[in-house]
């Protein structure tokens, strides 16, 4: 026999003696190391609070997840909120839970049309509460989604993912750096250095919130107090931007059909939750600026929102439509400011309640 | 569970601490075998059953098969082993692949057959534990070998988490008597290991993932003919990222082994710095292409048979190596390319071998370079979805259409220029070097600032856990 496997045979057989790695001597080589990093994560941390930085909740798939699974867990009942930013930033859970005497559930995903979300729950028999759907036209009709991972997070979470978000959030309220727009990675892409001609370089959206436990989302204070911050943010928003009819034939065709199909996919969904007795609301929240033009562009009230309510028969509040859905500041264009929000989401709550209370009893809204 | 994740570093730290507390040394290879378990369970726990079944399949086929004398009652237990292992490898990695093939075929002789979805989830490092277990089974066909004669260390070999998902694939001859006599860290083994899982997690997160994937990423999902100098940025992004994540992982693999006493193979020996095919299989993937050399390779013939024969078992090898990789006709060409490779390496040597300049440094500087041009040539089949994707990366390549579409930032470019042309010098550097020997003759404070800068590093890039590559596999 060449060689044994046998645990037991080893020893007797001196000719092929077993590997044993080598190893250098590293003495307290160790010790001195973890010091070194302890010393330049110090100072990586002191550098991203200077940049008004605080620390704050990530707002991963795996948190969406969790807030997900409240459904599943007996929560179901109450009021979800989906859609996109301007759902998360607008609509403040301490305000709402003030007036309404419960917290939501804070679904809304950013940069991502909330149809699919929209379909989970329509087929989720224990949801039977209410939802509200923030439409940002942009996204929700052309279907975008930019945060799907968070969908499928939730659809095929595997142990060790959910473990992980479990020690993740032990970080995450103490540690500034812990922000995704401070990864080096980031932070490299984002250095001024020309690029050659005809390379397509986008900016990605910068830090605009910090975030709670349960996805409440507040604006970050620097895009209130650094204007040069707020017109970075505004010129991310509107880079590339072009009207629908100056693009590609192939595009504007895809946005089209991308239009009908969303709307289509909406109503279905709409059918089973109203069957299920779930009530469901459609809201545009505010916005201005490069928003006010390019909105309407891509997605005409006409053609989009107004048969969007008109089929689906459910409850519609479009800013323009609502006087108290009117006159708050929106720094970069999208969304509100935190104060704003605080002060937005009571009236908005209530104007909520009385249109739903008028739509009840069939009065005029 | 990811090496690269918040998960393992508690699950790691458990296990470490359950490993170093005064137990019975069967109780504490009870406690490997059911974290191992664990570990492949994080991610779907019905899976464990497949390792159960390749575990239970190989540990009674070979007691059976040592005790056999008659040799056609050997061969059919190895069949039954081969057709369970690889049964199981056929079902869920080429399934699909064989189906499509099929379908392609009958509809090319015009019959139109449309066969019911494939939706069979891959099972993780199915064709390393799939491969790692047939090594034992071959052994004891062999003679090179006896069994094991405890089902406890025959199933932690199986299962062992460091080296299960994604090797090295490690001989039993290696790993299971190891676990015969207690084995505990010694301080020296731990503080190395921990170097060694600190490197590997640098190479996988900080530059696999956070400095090279981003260019390889945008190269290879264009869809329009790129200009040359971005087709090769991107390609040469890929020859890093595919290193770094791989060797990353394997040398996060054996520090983690180290941690707990054990000591795993090497499976990279800086392989970029290779000078010829023959070279660079020595120093790429070593335990799978000693694993092909050994279980395939020789027992086709080997080089004992004549040219024509070598090269015809030199493709075969490269071949299913290749297909080892992925159900895909690229992993295909891939695996053909380096037969070829090798095959014209062999006729060349023969030929020029004797010449004095390639023994100079300029002669093997000049085929370092040349070996590592064609084994981005064959990256570039590694990597593409498709061949359309292929040939029109090598076409602007080689074919050097400058009005191809830039689609590389500058910081992407410079981010692969330093990495890569500081990977090859480190390669060229290390080629006849061991890390333990430079690390230990190294001054304590460069050795102490490096190592916590790559720490640092690790923790400032916050790796999203991507999947290691090879976890496809």
């Amino acid at each position: 026999m060449p060689s044994s496997i046998s645990s037991s045979e080893i020893s007797s057989d001196e000719s092929e003696p077993l590997f044993e790695r080598p190893l250098p001597a590293l003495g307290n080589r160790l010790g001195i190391a973890m010091l070194v990093c302890l010393l330049l994560l110090a100072g990586w941390e002191a550098w991203v609070r200077s940049q008004q930085v605080s620390p704050s909740i990530r707002n991963s798939d795996g948190l969406w997840a969790e807030q997900r699974r409240r459904i599943d867990h007996g929560e179901g009942d109450g009021w979800v909120l989906i859609g996109s930013s301007r759902t998360l930033f607008d609509v403040q859970l301490d305000a709402w839970e003030t007036v309404a005497g419960r917290r939501p559930i804070q679904l809304a995903l950013e940069g991502t049309s909330p149809v699919a979300v929209m379909e989970g729950l329509a087929d989720d028999p224990k949801f039977t509460g209410k939802l509200l759907v923030g439409v940002a036209p942009g996204l929700f009709f052309s279907g975008y989604e930019y945060r799907r991972p968070a969908i499928e997070r939730f659809a095929k979470e595997t142990p060790t993912q959910w473990f992980g978000q479990r020690v993740s959030l032990l970080f995450e309220p103490w540690l500034a750096f812990y922000d995704p727009d401070y990864a080096l990675p980031a932070i490299l892409h984002r250095q001024p250095i020309a690029n050659r001609p005809g390379v397509e370089f986008k900016m990605e959206v910068r830090k605009l919130s910090n975030m709670g436990r349960d996805r409440n989302n507040r604006m970050w204070r620097r895009i209130e107090t650094d204007p040069e911050y707020r017109d970075l943010a505004r010129r991310i928003w509107a880079q590339d931007w072009k009207p629908l009819a100056e693009l590609p034939p192939p595009r504007r065709e895809k946005i089209l059909a991308s239009r009908a199909s969303q709307i289509e996919r909406t109503l279905a969904a709409v059918a089973k939750l109203k069957a299920r007795g779930v009530t469901v609301v459609f809201v545009q929240l505010p916005y201005a600026g490069h928003y006010a033009v390019s909105e309407p562009d891509i997605a005409p009230r006409a053609l989009t929102w107004d048969p969007l309510i008109e089929k689906s028969g459910a409850l519609g509040l479009h800013f323009q439509d609502h006087p108290e859905m009117q006159g708050y500041a929106l720094p970069e264009w999208s969304h509100m400011s935190a104060g704003e929000a605080d002060r937005f989401t009571p009236v908005f709550y209530r104007l909520l309640q009385d249109q739903l209370a008028a739509s009840a009893t069939g009065a005029q809204p | 569970m990811l090496f690269n994740s918040l998960t393992f570093v508690v699950f790691f730290a458990l296990v470490l601490a359950l490993h170093n507390a005064p137990l019975p040394w069967r109780t504490k290879k009870i406690n490997l075998l059911l974290a191992s378990y664990l570990f492949y369970a994080a991610w779907n726990p019905l899976f464990t059953l497949l390792l159960w079944l390749s575990t239970a399949v190989d540990w009674w086929v070979a007691k059976r098969m040592y005790a056999e004398q008659n040799q056609r009652a050997r061969r059919a237990l190895l069949l039954v082993s081969v057709l369970v292992n690889l049964g199981l490898l056929g079902y869920f990695k080429y399934g699909e692949f064989l189906l499509e093939n099929f379908q392609a075929l009958v509809g090319a002789l015009g019959i139109a057959y449309q066969p019911a979805q494939w939706s069979i989830v891959l099972p993780v490092g199915i064709s390393f534990y799939t491969f790692q277990t047939m090594a034992y089974t071959l052994d004891v066909y062999l003679r090179r070998a006896a069994p094991a004669k405890s089902f406890l260390d025959f199933a932690l070999f199986v299962t062992f988490f460091p080296q299960l998902v994604a090797g090295p694939i490690v001989r039993p001859t290696d790993l299971i008597p190891q676990f015969a006599e207690p084995r505990v860290a010694s301080r020296p083994q731990l503080v190395w290991g921990l170097a060694l899982v600190t490197l590997g997690l640098f190479d996988k997160i900080v530059l696999a993932d956070g400095l090279l994937s981003p260019a390889a990423d945008a190269v290879f999902k264009a869809t329009e003919l790129l200009h040359p100098l971005d087709a090769w940025l991107g390609t040469l992004a890929f020859s890093g990222q595919i290193f770094f994540d791989f060797a990353g992982y394997s040398t996060t693999a054996i520090g983690t082994a180290l941690c707990l006493g054990f000591s795993l193979p090497d499976n990279f020996r800086y392989p970029y710095a290779a000078v010829g095919f023959s070279d660079f299989w020595r120093r790429w993937h070593i335990s799978l292409s000693s694993w092909l050399r050994d279980y395939l390779y020789v027992p086709l013939g080997g080089n004992r048979k004549g040219n024509w024969r070598t090269i015809a078992n030199l493709m075969t090898t490269m071949l299913l190596g290749g297909l080892w990789h992925g159900a895909s006709w690229t992993f295909v060409v891939w695996g053909g390319l380096h037969g070829l490779y090798l095959a014209v390496e062999r006729g060349l040597t023969a030929r020029f071998g004797a010449a004095a300049f390639w023994q100079r440094w300029a002669g093997r500087l000049l085929l370092g370079l040349l070996t590592y041009f064609l084994v981005n040539i064959t990256w570039v089949f590694f990597r593409a979805q498709d061949f359309a994707t292929a040939w029109r990366l090598l076409d602007t390549m080689l074919g050097l259409h400058f009005d191809g579409k830039a689609v590389l930032t500058t910081i992407d470019m410079l981010q692969v220029g330093v990495v890569i042309v500081g990977m090859l010098i480190a390669h060229a550097l290390m080629r006849e070097r061991q890390l333990h020997a430079v690390v230990g003759a190294a001054p304590r404070a460069v050795v102490s600032i490096v190592w916590g800068t790559m720490l640092w590093l690790i923790l400032i890039t916050q790796g999203q856990s991507n999947a290691f590559i090879y976890f496809q596999f």
